[in-house]
């Protein structure tokens, strides 16, 4: 991935990539994008030529093209999984320039910047996200990729490696006094506020451990990432939905609109119902199936002269043959027998 | 108010001298590993380095302190591959060497780790490297390996505070040409991948910029044989 140095040049590939010009499609299927990107620099790792691969052969006496077919993939999928880490630091890289103005709220982000930070998000691990923190904080920003305010920190506690958290009063054991949480400073120093961190925590209980380059790739496409506020704002839909049914004398109303909700969260591939099929099944090794990673089965080559024959009668079958090799000692005796009585007949 | 003053004094003199040791061990570095350095920059005394590198508070400017080499000729020797059919005459790949020193107390991120990447590519150095005080973001160690057909490398200012090659337990590593390499393996009759191995990210391999496949030869001292040598293909 070609590293951008100028702020002009990259102004220009954060509108090429992620502008809203951009088709959804290309936005949420990674592998397109990707395939994008390698067009552009194919002069950087292009995979060998024909002729390369001829050439390999040739100097190889005992190589055979199948091994070369191996050796290329396992270097595809290599390669694939470098621009993919390449790709996430990109991400990072531009997640750092958002929210764009300083007086943006966390709490309702610009569509624009929201779609921008919801597509990184897709291909991030939860440690990619931690990456992001630790890059945001070192910017003097809030950990939270959409909010725009400086981190706290705290001036007069320096030197102290825990912060005491006093909650409001009754808050307590038993409803009596304060309730007090011990926090590492540093824990503490990632964030604006409390509710940026909960935003924060939010996504990152979201993001999927496995690796973008492992990932199916309708597994990517149907990885949802919810911010806190829409999740509220669902649970309140939720209630008022249910204070409704219970008041409301049209029942099959209600139901109608369930109906819709749960078509709505219908997806052709459910990943985690998917995945729980497969562990099921004892079949784990999802990996690369139809993602990134394309599989190539190949079927083993087999020459004109390989027909399989029908067994038949050899000679050495004639006394029922070796047990795994051995000979039983009453049928090695029965043929030597009769040469010794040939022998004897010639000697007489 | 007075006491102030002096304890200012005392940590900006702490701190020069710690920084000097550090820029006397890159100085050894460079010399150790084929560059040109003269002897006035590895021997730079005390005062002459607060002279030159200190600002007005007396505290050491960082951002005064870079450093260029250009390898010699017996270096290029060394990092000239063996002509081949397709190659004939191979280039030697080493080239300018550029150190720069991270004025940033804490959080060094991408951001530095950039300034630093468009340094080495918009100047054409073939090598880079970093010199921080803490140390840097995983992001940021990525991206500093990102550039390519470049080297970068990192070090943090407390690892070069002493030479680690100068200790007595520390053997002499010697870096073989292509050349030597080839001899070695016929002499032995090995295939590269028979010989002893060491890492790229040991501490000697990063003082001495060893990239992979290389061999170093190893001497030791020997109680019974004086002097024995063994070697090391860097993976």
């Amino acid at each position: 991935m070609i590293l951008v140095f100028d702020q002009s040049e990259q102004l220009d590939s954060m509108a090429s990539g992620q502008g809203p010009s951009q088709n959804s499609a290309l936005r949420t299927s990674l592998p397109s994008a990707f395939a994008a990107v390698n067009a552009e620099q194919s002069s950087l790792y292009a995979p060998p030529s024909q002729e390369e691969q001829e050439r390999y052969l040739q100097a190889r006496p005992g190589a055979t093209p199948q091994h070369l077919g191996i050796a290329l993939q396992h270097a595809h999928q290599i390669q694939t999984q470098k621009e993919a880490e390449d790709m996430i630091l990109d991400r990072i890289i531009d997640l750092l320039a958002i929210p764009a103005s300083p007086s943006a709220d966390p709490a309702a982000p610009s569509t624009e910047e929201e779609q921008i930070f919801r597509s990184a998000m897709k291909s991030f691990r939860p440690g990619d996200f931690d990456n992001l923190i630790t890059e945001r904080n070192y910017e003097d920003l809030c950990g939270y990729g959409l909010c725009p305010r400086k981190n706290r920190k705290e001036a007069n506690a320096k030197g102290e490696t825990f912060h005491f958290k006093y909650g409001p009063k009754g808050s307590g054991p038993g409803g009596r006094g304060r309730s007090m949480e011990i926090v590492p400073r540093e824990k503490l120093e990632k964030w604006c506020s409390d509710e940026c961190a909960e935003r924060a925590l939010f996504i990152r209980v979201q993001l999927s451990e496995q690796p973008v380059w492992e990932r199916r790739a309708e597994a990517t496409r149907a990885i949802k990432i919810e911010l806190l506020e829409e999740s509220w704002a669902r649970k309140e839909k939720h209630k008022a939905k249910a204070g409704s049914s219970t008041s409301a004398s049209a029942p099959d109303k209600v139901s109608q609109a369930d109906v819709t909700t749960s078509l709505e969260n219908l997806t052709i591939q459910d990943t985690g119902r998917s995945q729980e099929l497969a562990m099921e099944r004892g079949d784990t090794a999802l990996s690369h199936q139809q993602g990134r990673v394309d599989i190539q089965i190949k079927e083993k080559e087999q020459g004109p002269d390989s027909v399989a024959r029908a067994p038949e009668l050899r000679p050495e079958d004639a006394y029922g043959g070796s047990v795994e090799g051995y000979i039983p000692q009453e049928r090695q005796k029965q043929p030597s027998d009769n040469q010794d009585g040939q022998d004897m007949l010639d000697q007489l | 108010m007075d006491g102030d003053i002096a304890a200012h004094s005392q940590e900006a003199e702490k701190e020069t001298t710690r920084l000097w040791r550090t820029f006397r061990t890159v100085y050894e570095m460079l010399a150790d590993r084929g560059y040109e350095v003269s002897e006035e920059e590895l021997t730079i005394s005390l005062d002459v380095f607060r002279m030159k590198y200190s600002d007005p508070m007396g505290y050491p400017d960082r951002s005064k302190m870079k450093i260029q080499a250009r390898p010699t000729e017996d270096m290029k020797v060394k990092y000239t591959p063996l002509p081949s059919k397709s190659n004939p005459n191979p280039q030697a790949d080493c080239g300018t060497i550029y150190v720069d020193f991270c004025p940033d107390a804490s959080g060094v991120g991408t951001k530095q780790v950039r300034q630093f990447n468009h340094i080495v590519d918009e100047s054409n150095f073939h090598t880079g490297v970093f010199i921080t005080q803490t140390p840097i973001s995983p992001s940021a160690v990525r991206l500093l390996s990102s550039v390519p057909g470049r080297f970068c490398e990192h070090f943090q200012e407390q690892d070069l505070l002493v030479n680690i090659t100068r200790h007595e337990l520390v053997p002499k590593h010697v870096l073989l040409s292509p050349e030597e390499k080839s001899r070695l393996l016929e002499r032995y009759r090995l295939k590269e991948s028979q010989l002893p191995r060491m890492q790229v990210s040991d501490p000697v391999s990063r003082y001495l910029g060893l990239r992979r496949g290389q061999v170093v030869k190893i001497i030791r001292k020997s109680e019974t044989a004086g002097r024995y040598a063994s070697y090391r293909w860097v993976i």
